[in-house]
């Protein structure tokens, strides 16, 4: 599995994924930790399949005991069918995940980690002088999502908003935007259902100062290409798979 | 250490089977506890002509009373021990994993902090290694004991078929009551035979 360092002055942010030895017909997936002092949060761990390459790739960069908290944006089995082996892994640790979704994860296997439930209008964490936000994004795709953002190294991990269906061997970051659009654009119509759940979460984002937009599949926006895609996604009309019954 | 899943997913599949063997138990039960109900109105109804054949309706009836609770001790004990099952193979699972990621990763700087993991993870497969062997016994002598049991109900089934007749008229109704007794017995014993078989398939590592 692949690990690349996307932030690192006080605090880091490590991506780890195109991961070659997962099977080929599961999706890629980006997973995110951000350590802080002796504290790591690991964001949308992934799934059974790729627990193993991940757990190995973590203990690169943090102990086990410091691997406090797990979140997870919403509730697919890309983003957290493996918590059953992490429950084994970190007991001790600390779920963050929509409220909405408490009763259905925990179908995943969950006897140890305690599951902290982040209201509809979002909250925080502080990873020991690192304060993460919980940022709505509900309906984007699933009914209670969230994304995190981190105001101090401008970076949002957007979940699915920004994803891309492509290759392990599909660089890191974009490189020219206008050719990326195809890779995204059938994922962001077929799987986000609602335009005005699309519109209220560009609202809320252009809010933001993000340097870096970290999707959980494809590539990472970096500063024009984040505003370039939010003027974009504005424009592109979702939920596409309803005119199929006309 | 080696381990292999296939032996704990054999074990789910023959617990299942016994829960499907004894599904068909409890309804030859229930029929039988029917039927053990009618024969004491016929006693009743039948005044001294049938006398005899009172005290065996009542054995009849406490009989498929407890084909059907054990039954239903067979099927929570048959429960118990598919969760127990289901969570050794969890535990394997997750200690072939941190044993893999252990070998592949020998590496990493932060790799000996996953060691207490490690060892909680065996620790928590040898103790549902320990409680199956326990749930696994009970099993064995729940299945055990009902056999004796239907060992009994096809005596009595044999001893009635003589009292019935001398009941006269309530011949023939008794003596069908008595072969229905001697009939779900074996068709009892023939499940818990299977039963055993599925048992004895995935008897303990």
């Amino acid at each position: 599995m692949k690990t690349t360092k996307i932030f690192d002055q006080d605090h880091q942010w490590i991506m780890f994924g195109r991961d070659h030895e997962k099977p080929e017909s599961i999706i890629d997936t980006n997973q995110y930790m951000v350590v802080s002092g002796k504290r790591a949060i690991i964001m949308d761990p992934g799934g059974i399949e790729v627990f193993a390459p991940m757990l190995g790739a973590v203990l690169h960069h943090a102990k086990v005991d410091e691997i406090t908290d797990l979140f997870a944006s919403h509730q697919d089995p890309d983003i957290i069918s493996s918590l059953g082996l992490w429950d084994q892994a970190l007991p001790h640790a600390t779920l963050h995940s929509p409220w909405l979704w408490e009763g259905f994860i925990r179908h995943f296997g969950m006897n140890n980690i305690e599951y902290a439930a982040i209201p509809d209008e979002g909250s925080s964490i502080n990873l020991g002088s690192l304060t993460l936000e919980f940022i709505p994004a509900h309906y984007l795709h699933s009914s209670g999502n969230f994304h995190v953002y981190d105001r101090q190294a401008k970076i949002l991990m957007s979940g699915d908003v920004g994803a891309a269906l492509e290759a392990c061997e599909a660089p890191l970051y974009v490189e020219d935007f206008e050719e990326h659009i195809p890779k995204m654009k059938m994922f962001h119509q077929r799987w986000m259902p609602s335009n005005r759940a699309k519109n209220d979460w560009i609202t809320r984002v252009r809010e933001l100062d993000i340097e870096c937009m970290a999707p959980q599949h494809g590539r990472i926006f970096k500063g024009d290409d984040v505003t370039r895609f939010l003027d974009w996604f504005e424009e592109l009309e979702v939920g596409t798979a309803i005119h199929s019954g006309k | 250490m080696v381990i292999h899943t296939e032996a704990t997913e054999n074990k789910l599949v023959a617990l299942a089977s016994i829960a499907a063997e004894l599904h068909s138990v409890m309804e030859v039960a229930w029929g039988v506890s029917l039927a053990a109900k009618n024969a004491k109105v016929i006693t009743a109804q039948s005044s001294d002509k049938a006398l005899g054949f009172q005290p065996i309706a009542q054995f009849i009836d406490e009989i498929s009373q407890l084909a059907m609770n054990g039954v239903n001790d067979i099927n929570n004990e048959a429960l118990l021990l598919t969760r127990i099952a289901v969570n050794e193979l969890r535990c394997i699972n997750a200690y072939q994993l941190f044993d893999s990621v252990k070998v592949k990763n020998h590496e990493a700087q932060y790799i000996d902090s996953m060691a207490p993991a490690l060892k909680q993870v065996e620790e928590n497969m040898q103790a549902s290694k320990l409680a199956y062997k326990k749930s696994f016994n009970q099993l064995s002598m729940l299945l055990e004991s009902m056999d004796k049991c239907m060992l009994s109900a096809r005596a009595i089934a044999s001893v009635s078929r003589i009292v019935t007749s001398n009941a006269q008229e309530y011949k023939d109704k008794l003596k069908v009551v008595a072969n229905d007794l001697d009939e779900a017995a074996t068709y009892i014993k023939d499940k818990l035979s299977d039963s055993y078989q599925h048992l004895n398939n995935v008897k303990l590592d």
